[in-house]
């Protein structure tokens, strides 16, 4: 009983801060069919901001990050302007030629400015507690995830489904052209998207910093757990992309705790079952075949 | 335009003419000898790469780069993260290309394993500035080891707390050679003790999320716990997380390197009580760390401490000037040079340091250390030294 809440608590903790980071990669990609695999670059900015916002400037924990979104969206729309806007319609190829130089660069950058070790976080006392649920203690800070997790994508998910934007959105993802033959501005959806998607990426650097340490390598670190989720996730599905992070971060925690030799490779044997099982994600729908 | 042509070729040549003696002058007055280092100079250990540069110029700056008649030129190879393949191809290059007499650097046991061939080949003495897997020793006549053998602090750690009554261990080790010699010397130690070993755990290296494992040692109720993670992120991480499942104010936590005073900033408070075994601390009060640490900080900042990859480096260059002075105005031979080390004792900075001529292992102090909150930072404090600590095999 205990394992299991343990698992359940730690796993899904764990997977929606996977979620948070990833789910914008999910949703640029299925709209702006770019695989951006610089998407882990913005998450890296956004927690070097937000803690060099915090520690030595003193500001606020919650404000640091909100400042640290914004910051990045902002100048993620600067750079799809720039960069990115060659990318659209070009070759894999090109795109992942570009978004990789861009990792490189960012890496390079953040060794030059920090040093090539770890940027200290220190969390606000108030979170570095825990809380005891009735049956066990848990991590104040990972709870805040838990909420933070569950609130944001919550509230991506209404955008996505209930609002004339989402509407959109969905339809640019589905048929482009057809999206910008009945007058709407997709390249301007593109950036909205596109700021959107690194806002949240900026989100889960900074939120999740005292979990995936901020490092110059952040970008290509976490990679592949992100790469991971997306392509389990399919084009621009939000549900599944939560469904599959928290699925993610359960199996990771459980195989770690039951199998700690092997435990890490859990996770590329269900990834290749689930790819092999439903190539176009977990929850494609089957009837546009 | 013939004409012109002319001319600039007679221009040339005169340059050329010039030059040429100008260049060869130097090289008649003094010879050079190359020292090649191999590190990680970028990439996720990038930091080990950067101190051993800040113990060599430090060695350099208290003494020049004169030893014995020949200058010092260090000769530097990047191997960009853990890469054996890399560092054996560097090492190769290195020794035939750049005909370097000595190689030096090395991060990762596997590493040094690596460049183990070429080394005998061409029969170069190679200083192991950090990499301490029991097995290498054997695995080459010519390295020497300038950091320590794993299996030392973990058997140290093992019958320390066995002394202060611990009865069940448990270990936790990153997933790579020295990571199951550290397992495997703590386990024979502690049982070997008296002590019952109730889990251990190898730890992948790419693991994010350390949760799982801090769970895990908890619900095996140990008393005690050996640790050894690479420093960086993982260690951290790690750290962090056996604090949040509140194991550090519990349990017994003795680790290495993973919270060297160097690495002390990276940590919030969760790390105070952590506990580690090591061979240098930069609290050493001698005249020698005193010395070593005023340049290093005259040179790189008053912020910045020793660490054991420092020391490491620093004390390879001692060793440079002993083989050296060994084989004053002979052409330089690695086999003279190696035998000259056989036994050589000198004043670390770590303290006093002997080769023990057999292993070519060190036998050097050990301290253990708890990192507390003092004068307002975290600070690794000595709480006992272990004087003249024996490797596996030393008389």
């Amino acid at each position: 009983m205990s394992t299991l809440a343990f698992v359940l608590l730690y796993g899904v903790s764990y997977g929606l801060l996977l979620c948070i980071i990833s789910v914008g990669l999910v949703v640029t990609m299925g709209l702006m069919r770019v695989v951006n695999l610089a998407h882990g670059a913005f998450a890296a900015i956004g927690g070097y901001l937000a803690m060099g916002l915090l520690t030595p400037l003193g500001v606020p924990f919650g404000l640091a990050i909100v400042l640290a979104v914004v910051a990045v969206a902002a100048f993620s729309v600067v750079i799809e302007r720039l960069l990115y806007v060659h990318l659209y319609g070009a070759s894999e190829l090109d795109q992942v030629l570009l978004t990789v130089g861009i990792n490189f660069i960012v890496v390079a950058g953040l060794t030059l400015a920090f040093g090539p070790n770890v940027l200290p976080t220190r969390l606000p006392a108030s979170l570095a507690t825990s809380v005891d649920l009735g049956f066990r203690s848990f991590e104040t800070y990972r709870l805040l995830v838990l909420g933070v997790g569950v609130v944001v994508i919550g509230a991506l998910w209404l955008v996505f489904e209930r609002t004339a934007l989402g509407a959109r959105l969905r339809a640019a993802v589905d048929n482009r052209s057809m999206t910008q033959a009945i007058g709407i501005d997709v390249s301007r959806l593109f950036s909205i998207a596109f700021a959107l998607g690194s806002g949240l990426a900026a989100l889960g650097g900074a939120l999740g910093a005292p979990l995936l340490p901020l490092e110059p390598l952040y970008p290509f670190k976490y990679l592949v757990l992100v790469l991971v989720i997306v392509a389990l996730s399919g084009f621009g599905n939000i549900r599944a992309t939560l469904l599959v992070a928290v699925f993610v971060g359960i199996v990771d925690t459980a195989g770690r705790y039951f199998l700690p030799d092997s435990g890490s490779f859990t996770l590329y044997v269900l990834l290749i079952v689930l790819i092999v099982w439903r190539p176009d994600g977990l929850l494609a729908r089957r009837a546009r075949r | 335009m013939k004409r012109r042509q002319q001319v600039v070729t007679t221009l040339a040549l005169i340059s050329l003419a010039a030059i040429v003696p100008a260049a060869l002058a130097p090289v008649h007055a003094q010879e050079v000898l190359k020292v090649g280092i191999i590190g990680q100079f970028t990439g996720p250990f990038a930091v080990s790469g950067e101190q051993y540069k800040q113990g060599l110029d430090s060695y350099l700056a208290q003494n020049g780069a004169m030893a014995s008649g020949r200058k010092l030129e260090l000769v530097y190879r990047d191997t960009g993260g853990p890469n054996p393949a890399q560092a054996k191809r560097l090492a190769e290059e290195l020794l035939v290309r750049d005909k370097v007499s000595i190689l030096g650097g090395l991060y990762l046991s596997p590493e040094a394993a690596a460049a183990a061939p070429a080394v005998n080949e061409t029969k170069t003495p190679a200083l192991l500035f950090n990499a301490a897997s029991p097995s290498l020793m054997p695995a080459s006549p010519f390295f020497v080891r300038m950091g320590q053998n794993i299996s030392v602090p973990a058997r140290l750690g093992a019958e320390w707390a066995r002394s202060l009554g611990k009865a069940r261990g448990y270990s936790v080790v990153g997933d790579y050679t020295p990571g199951h010699d550290t397992e495997a010397a703590f386990a024979e130690a502690f049982s070997a003790g008296g002590g019952q070993v109730v889990g251990k755990d190898r730890v992948p290296l790419n693991t994010v999320d350390f949760a799982p494992y801090a769970e895990r040692i908890a619900n095996a109720d140990p008393d005690v716990l050996e640790v050894f993670i690479p420093p960086g992120a993982a260690a951290v991480s790690f750290i962090k997380a056996l604090a949040a499942r509140g194991l550090t104010q519990k349990i017994l936590i003795i680790g290495q390197g993973e919270a060297e005073d160097s690495d002390l900033h990276l940590f919030d408070d969760s790390v105070i009580g952590f506990h580690s075994i090591i061979y240098y601390s930069s609290t050493v009060d001698s005249p020698e760390n005193n010395a070593f640490k005023a340049t290093l900080q005259q040179k790189f900042g008053a912020k910045v401490l020793p660490s054991t990859f420092t020391l490491g480096a620093y004390d390879a260059l001692t060793l440079v000037h002993r083989m050296l002075e060994a084989q004053q105005d002979k052409g330089f031979d690695g086999k003279t040079a190696i035998e000259s080390l056989r036994g050589f004792s000198w004043k670390s900075p770590r303290g006093p340091v002997t080769i023990d001529p057999a292993t070519r292992e060190l036998v050097q102090n050990f301290y253990i250390r708890r990192v507390e909150q003092k004068d307002g930072r975290l600070q690794n404090v000595v709480i006992k030294t272990l004087e003249g600590v024996k490797p596996p095999g030393v008389k």
